[in-house]
């Protein structure tokens, strides 16, 4: 665990204590309201999670790896912007396999697509997020994200 | 019919069970990779998840409704953006983590804008993630990247929140029984409402909004007259036994 993630613990369990201190009901039944609602999540998290486990093998880094380094920008980009929104790889990962395609000289444009798409597009997420804030949020959230992550690369790629 | 309701409400976990165990007769050995890659999140998952249950419960019982709108309400600003970007960005764990904050957040009178700006920058943003980029693509990469992401994100709060409407999501009330809703896109913003009973609505710059109050045998009375009187019909209060508009 690392340490944000402790901290994280940390002014969680202290909120709760100082919430139980001062009503011990109202926090109790706000717990089962919340239990409620993760509970309905829970069955299709550990099913994205196993998900997630599927597209790794199909789609591994060493694929993505050889798509972001194509000579070709436009569809480099393209094609790491739709690879960064399908896959949910680690930061730990994605960083040094980013970091080390540009260092051998590939273009940072697909590589900033990438990095974004990654984490702000879902579309492995999508049925969570569509269950949680409706259909008509969720394709907005993630199709604005698509564009503004293109937007973000080619402005990355013009600025540095 | 028992289980054919269970299947339905669990179809993505029915789908991806399938889908491993013809893996596992077609190719055990891709297989065991998938679940071997999914071993990672599933333990994220499990450090993370416990965290998000108390912060929404927490939430829910110790900070006040007028607290939640007066931050991150309609009328919040750039002052709510701020701390929008700053609550995602302080957090941990992955995206959907911050699903139920979210939710969570907007039942208790957060704006849309300010939802997108905290989903996004939950995703986006995170000290541990900025430092590894930093590592690895060097510090300018990092800091224009950081600057154009949270341009970004402000935008897009912008453009998803002229878009998207509160009727549009599917929120709980929070109480079930009895339900008192007016439709933001039928408001035409008469303030006859207002008028007959101030204590139940108030303006919200051009139209009207539900103040948060229990509705008794007596008032409820009351509140479906304005409700028929509504000239276009945008009061909506629903009873367990009985609806009407």
């Amino acid at each position: 665990m690392d340490i944000f993630t402790l901290g994280f613990w940390a002014v969680a369990l202290l909120l709760t204590a100082i919430s139980l201190a001062k009503n011990k009901q109202k926090t109790f039944s706000a717990m089962k309201k919340s239990k409620g609602m993760m509970g309905s999540m829970l069955s299709q998290i550990v099913a994205i999670i196993f998900l997630i486990g599927l597209v790794l093998t199909f789609v591994p880094p060493e694929t993505i790896r050889a798509y972001l380094g194509s000579s070709n920008t436009a569809i480099a980009t393209l094609t790491a912007a739709g690879a960064g929104s399908i896959t949910l790889i680690p930061a730990f990962v994605a960083f040094p396999l980013v970091g080390s395609l540009v260092h051998a000289g590939a273009d940072i444009v697909p590589a900033a697509a990438f990095l974004t798409t990654l984490t702000m597009v879902g579309i492995v997420t999508f049925p969570l997020e569509k269950k949680e804030f409706g259909i008509k949020f969720s394709l907005y959230r993630n199709g604005l994200s698509f564009i503004f992550a293109l937007l973000i690369a080619l402005l990355m790629g013009v600025i540095l | 019919m028992k289980i054919l309701n269970l299947m339905k409400k669990n179809m993505l976990a029915a789908v991806i069970g399938l889908v491993y165990m013809l893996l596992f007769l077609a190719a055990p050995e891709k297989a065991l990779l998938s679940l071997n890659n999914s071993a990672y999140y599933l333990k994220e998952m499990l450090v993370i998840l416990p965290v998000i249950f108390l912060f929404t419960a927490v939430i829910e019982a110790l900070v006040p409704k007028e607290l939640i709108l007066r931050s991150f309400g309609e009328h919040s600003g750039i002052k709510g953006n701020m701390l929008a970007l700053l609550l995602g960005s302080i957090s941990a764990g992955p995206i959907y983590a911050a699903f139920p904050i979210g939710k969570m957040l907007l039942q208790k009178g957060a704006s849309v804008a300010n939802v997108v700006v905290i989903l996004s920058s939950w995703a986006v943003i995170k000290i541990p993630m900025l430092a590894n980029e930093v590592k690895f693509l060097g510090a300018e990469f990092m800091g224009v990247r950081w600057v154009l992401t949270v341009f970004a994100i402000f935008a897009m709060a912008q453009i998803t929140d002229r878009l998207v409407k509160k009727d549009d999501l599917p929120l709980e009330s929070q109480d079930p029984d009895i339900q008192l809703t007016i439709r933001e896109s039928y408001c035409i913003g008469c303030g006859l409402c207002v008028r007959m009973l101030p204590d139940f609505y108030k303006m919200d710059g051009n139209r009207a909004v539900v103040i948060d109050r229990p509705l008794d045998e007596n008032t409820r009375v009351a509140v479906r007259i304005t409700a028929e009187k509504c000239p276009s019909k945008a009061i909506m209060l629903h009873l367990k036994e009985e609806k009407i508009s």
